[in-house]
């Protein structure tokens, strides 16, 4: 998977709630191995899109291809196994478990289709590799046998990072994975983000404009259900579209 | 964490304290008591395979233990009662099956008010349009026992002897499910069903052959209650008995393997005793079960949590 190859493609994506068009024909390329970061007002429809990639909503037209593959139809387990990872803005982490359990079911999750049911689920070797690489990936060894819901906020999020990335996707929606991290730790996430992606596509929500902009590729703009532009941090800053639509207010 | 915890392993001497003293009292009545407590006990383990570990309630469960006992009923004059027993499995599962392709397309609350209403309908189709096969409300008399080995099995004791059996086999397959990786994934979807979907599990297969399961548990349960009683009649298809299973299991502990069995052990005895002092046994066991889950939240089997953690505290 060089970089320059598209790994996800939308084709007029296009999703109604009532009379409402929350997407109103989104059409574009993502290519492999960049980090996209999808920017717009409250109500652009971001999380719209990413429901709409992930199955998580239903689309009234278009198509969404991974990797060559046309994946409109398929449901949301099944667009994970085809290469589709996903964070999700509200943290869903399973509580009553431990961190390593969480990444455990991820990585049990991910190598079969079927679950066995004829052999303890602590005889299983390679998930247990599995679930401590990336434990160890995601920086929280030390929390590894921590109930998951008494983590600190950034912990939860760097959890939920992890639980996507044990099904190894090509292609990961990642919804506000900062949010609600402090200040201090804000870094060491950026930092998660950076060496997760490797050879991975990323399309990232997030509401801080200098973080967007320090660790995107490029930016994606939204605007009431619309692409209104895309280029590199420094030509959307410059954008006067955008800049009226969007960032115009901030500066 | 796959070390047995020592409340576990309490309630495992319990339950075996329980097949002991049947075995050992001359009692007709204990033997009688603590045999219907096995039967009741496999539907409860079952139904705690969906209840306490997936999270859904079934209201149910009561069409696939009478479609058990009627399947043992009928089919085992001609085919034996060994094949009839798997048939009445396998019949629990189809039902379970059959129920789940409407109820699964509902969660929460939906999902139990529709294995309600379809159970209902199970139970008026036995009731009187199938009068033919089921004999209607009369029901069928003079259901068969087991015939191995050339034991009199039409002897209580010696049947009591093959319900162990089958209740050791029931425990056992569900300890193993309960702790393999389908039983994970069972917890969770519990534990958040989005997530679950979204990490690739396939969550309403899981849902469904968890019912499936739990559904064959109900149909093997009923088959040997029609047996033990010689009778089946479609009050093991009304929707009382779905109460039931769901007041035991919590009386017991849900989410516990051997917690549901106690909790049946409980009804069973209070309504045993309590019945023999009043006819409104059914209002008094109410009460205890309102002062259960407001002061044992966590059922017999966290009585059970609290004895097993004061031992490891009180040994530091």
């Amino acid at each position: 998977m060089s970089a320059g190859n598209v790994s996800l493609q939308c084709e007029n994506i296009q999703v109604a709630f009532g009379g409402l068009k929350a997407v109103a024909g989104v059409s574009r390329s993502f290519q492999s191995g960049r980090i996209y970061g999808l920017i717009g007002p409250n109500g652009a429809g971001k999380t719209t899109l990413m429901n709409a990639l992930s199955g998580h909503a239903t689309l009234a037209a278009g198509q969404v291809i991974l990797n060559g593959r046309d994946i409109t139809k398929l449901s949301v387990h099944a667009r994970t196994r085809a290469g589709l990872g996903r964070s999700f803005q509200i943290t869903k982490i399973f509580s009553g478990m431990t961190v390593l359990e969480n990444l455990k079911l991820a990585a049990f999750a991910h190598r079969y289709r079927v679950q066995p049911f004829w052999m303890p689920a602590g005889r299983f070797a390679e998930i247990r590799q599995d679930a401590e690489k990336v434990l160890a990936q995601i920086g929280l060894e030390r929390l590894a046998h921590a109930p998951a819901e008494n983590l600190s906020h950034g912990d939860q999020r760097a959890l939920e990072v992890g639980l996507a990335l044990l099904s190894d996707p090509s292609v990961l929606l990642l919804d506000e994975p900062l949010a609600g991290v402090g200040h201090e730790r804000l870094e060491q996430a950026l930092e998660l983000i950076r060496r997760i992606v490797a050879g991975r596509t990323v399309l990232l929500i997030e509401h801080n404009m200098d973080v967007v902009m320090q660790i995107s590729d490029e930016i994606v703009v939204m605007v009431q259900g619309q692409l209104l532009g895309s280029g590199t941090p420094a030509e959307i800053r410059a954008n006067p579209a955008v800049r009226a639509a969007y960032l115009g207010n901030d500066e | 964490m796959s070390m047995l915890r020592l409340d576990q392993i309490l309630m495992a001497a319990a339950v075996a304290a329980m097949i002991v003293f049947a075995m050992v009292s001359t009692s007709e009545e204990s033997l009688n008591l603590i045999s219907l407590i096995l039967i009741w006990g496999l539907l409860a383990i079952g139904f705690d395979l969906i209840f306490g570990m997936a999270g859904m309630l079934s209201f149910g469960h009561a069409a696939m233990f009478g479609a058990g006992g009627y399947a043992l009923a009928l089919l085992a004059p001609q085919f034996g009662f060994l094949p009839s027993l798997l048939v009445a499995a396998v019949a629990g599962a189809a039902l379970a099956f059959l129920l789940s392709v409407f109820a699964l397309r509902v969660s929460g609350l939906f999902f139990s008010l529709l294995t309600l209403s379809l159970a209902q309908l199970v139970y008026i189709l036995a009731s009187t349009k199938l009068r033919a096969f089921t004999g209607g409300l009369d029901g069928i008399p003079g259901v068969l026992r087991p015939a191995l080995f050339g034991v009199d099995f039409y002897n209580n004791r010696n049947y009591f002897y093959f319900l162990v059996v089958v209740f050791v086999i029931g425990v056992a397959i569900m300890a193993l499910l309960r702790i393999s990786p389908f039983g994970s994934a069972l917890k969770a979807v519990q534990a958040n069903d989005v997530r679950a979907e979204q990490i690739g599990y396939n969550v309403q297969r899981l849902r469904q052959c968890a019912f499936m399961i739990s559904g064959a548990y109900a149909g093997v349960s009923g088959a040997l209650l029609a047996s033990l009683m010689f009778y089946v009649s479609p009050q093991m298809l009304h929707w009382s008995t779905s109460g039931d299973v769901l007041i035991m299991t919590l009386l017991g502990g849900k989410g516990t393997l051997l917690g549901p069995v106690l909790g049946v052990a409980v009804f069973e005895v209070l309504k045993e005793e309590l019945s023999q002092f009043t006819e409104h046994w059914y209002g008094v066991l109410g009460i205890v079960f309102i002062l259960c889950t407001i002061f044992l939240p966590n059922g017999i089997a966290g009585l059970f949590a609290v004895l097993g953690r004061g031992r490891k505290g009180a040994s530091k």
